[in-house]
């Protein structure tokens, strides 16, 4: 851990940074430093997002991992601990999962009343391929003892003075699902260092806090860790609270899935367009479950129609959709987007407000104006 | 108990409105603020006086050493809070291209 004094001697470089990311194209900076960098809706254009515009989060200044001396460590509950190089890692089967990887805080910025935190707007989300081994093929190897029910991961990362480290807990189900893995890669390369560069984990279908970067020891234990980023964060109540409610620790619950979302990418919001055709496209994610249909309305939500979906349909990997709007008359329109999953959740007209103001989902809103 | 509360409130508002103490709390920011992440991650808040105390408060337990807290807080409230405008989001230049 960095003392206060380092990390203040350290200044002067990245504040005379100029805002600039190396690999990134422009993006919505929350953060400099570390980079808090949002994508967009522009660029959700694809099925799979680029790195270079997907989105980065981090909560505390990011580690250098040396490649050569990178082991990951499973121990704790196991019969036989493990120590594995990226050479070790790379010699296990490896699987590739196409999967969304959401902020449980995207969307924050737009609750009121205002929650301290990220203020991001649409864009903490992304879809990409990853690719490594799977966390039950180690869990296999390692043998896990019966008491064990968590797996707790931790980075390479550091907090500064008691700023706490970045640990979570993931229950040995989800460790178990075939679709869990320790990725090496992203979109087929190696992981890129604000990615979490050697390796990372990756939880489809939950919440990105899961999916610890710089990931290099995983314990398995009894109990859940007590650390701030689990215990405490990433917690949502367990019954309506109310916009500026409250609720008792014991009435919050740890995370897991992500709610249901969509987003439009084209037009963007305030745009002018030409009267006739009009091509709409985005986006919608539901968690652990398949998007089963994407509702669009051109009348501010007083009529719907189905939008086409797009190909790729693979649980925990979000859905394009697209609609063909043949706007008759000129004028402003609000358009609205609102998915449903294969559970049946459907986005609602407003979020949920919570006390740390996660899983914003509201129906998707823009205004275009339509010129003869 | 009432008086009490009217005349903190009184308090709060002369606070705020002191110039020298909003120059003071920006250069405490300024001071200890920056150790463990950039200034970007305040300035995007709007938060009520109770949530910046909370946050200040949040920061100290992290271990922060703030002189002038009183100061600090009226800079909070007076530049970031819920009452003002959102916060403009800065779009980067393009990292893919040499500078
Ligand atoms: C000892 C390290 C440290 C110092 C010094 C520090 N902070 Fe923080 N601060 C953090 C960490 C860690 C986070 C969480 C970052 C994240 O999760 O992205 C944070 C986040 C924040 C946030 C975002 C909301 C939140 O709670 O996550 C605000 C606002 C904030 N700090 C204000 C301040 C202010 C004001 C000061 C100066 C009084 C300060 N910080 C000094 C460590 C520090």
């Amino acid at each position: 851990m960095r003392t206060l004094s380092a990390a203040l001697a350290g200044f002067p470089t990245w504040a005379q940074s100029t805002l600039r990311f190396p690999g990134k194209r422009p993006m919505l900076v929350h953060n400099d430093f570390p980079e808090d960098l949002e994508t967009p809706v522009e660029y959700f254009d694809s099925w799979l997002t680029p790195i270079d515009k997907f989105f980065v989060r981090q909560h505390l200044p990011r580690p250098k991992a040396d490649p050569a001396a990178y082991r990951l460590k499973v121990h704790g509950l196991v019969h036989t601990p493990l120590s594995l190089s990226l050479d070790d890692l790379r010699k296990m089967p490896q699987f590739k999962v196409p999967a969304t990887l959401e902020c449980a805080g995207n969307g924050r910025g737009n609750f009121k009343p205002k929650i301290p935190g990220l203020q991001w707007t649409k864009g903490a989300i992304g879809n990409a391929e990853w690719r490594g081994v799977r966390t039950a093929d180690l869990l296999k190897r390692a043998g896990v003892k019966p008491d064990a029910k968590f797996g707790t991961a931790n980075g390479m990362d550091a907090g500064v003075a008691k700023t706490p480290d970045f640990i979570r807990s993931v229950p040995l189900r989800k460790l178990m699902h075939e679709s869990t893995l320790i990725a090496l890669e992203m979109n087929g390369q190696p992981l890129p260092e604000l990615h979490g560069f050697p390796a990372r984990l990756i939880v489809p279908g939950w919440d990105g806090a899961s999916w610890v970067k710089w990931v290099n020891d995983l314990e398995l234990s009894p109990q859940a860790d007590k650390g701030f980023y689990f215990a405490t964060a990433y917690k949502y109540p367990n019954f309506s609270v109310g916009p500026g409610g409250a609720a008792k620790p014991e009435e919050m619950e740890v995370l897991e899935g992500m709610a249901v979302v969509s987003f439009f990418s084209k037009p963007l919001d305030q745009a002018k367009v030409k009267i006739g055709s009009v091509p709409l496209f985005g986006v919608a994610f539901g968690g652990e479950n398949r998007i089963s249909r994407v509702d669009i309305s051109t009348d501010g939500g007083a009529t719907w129609a189905a939008a086409r979906l797009g190909a790729e349909n693979f649980q925990f990997a979000w859905r394009t959709f697209s609609y063909d709007w043949k706007p008759a008359k000129k004028g402003h329109y609000t358009l609205c987007a609102r998915a449903t999953d294969t559970s049946g959740r459907v986005q609602p007209i407003e979020a949920e407000w919570n006390p740390s103001g996660y899983l914003w989902n509201a129906i998707d809103r823009i205004s275009v104006t339509v010129e003869a | 108990m009432k008086p009490l509360f009217c005349s903190m409130t009184l308090t709060a508002l002369l606070a705020a409105a002191d110039p020298a103490a909003i120059e003071k709390g920006r250069a405490e920011e300024k001071r200890v603020c920056v150790a463990c992440h950039g200034l970007r991650i305040i300035h995007i808040q709007r938060l009520n006086r109770g949530q910046w105390d909370r946050e200040i408060t949040k920061m100290v337990g992290w271990g922060t050493v703030v002189k002038e807290r009183e100061a600090l807080l009226e800079y909070l409230v007076a530049s970031y809070g819920d009452d003002k405008p959102a916060a403009p989001l800065a779009r980067s230049q393009d990292g893919t291209q040499k500078p």
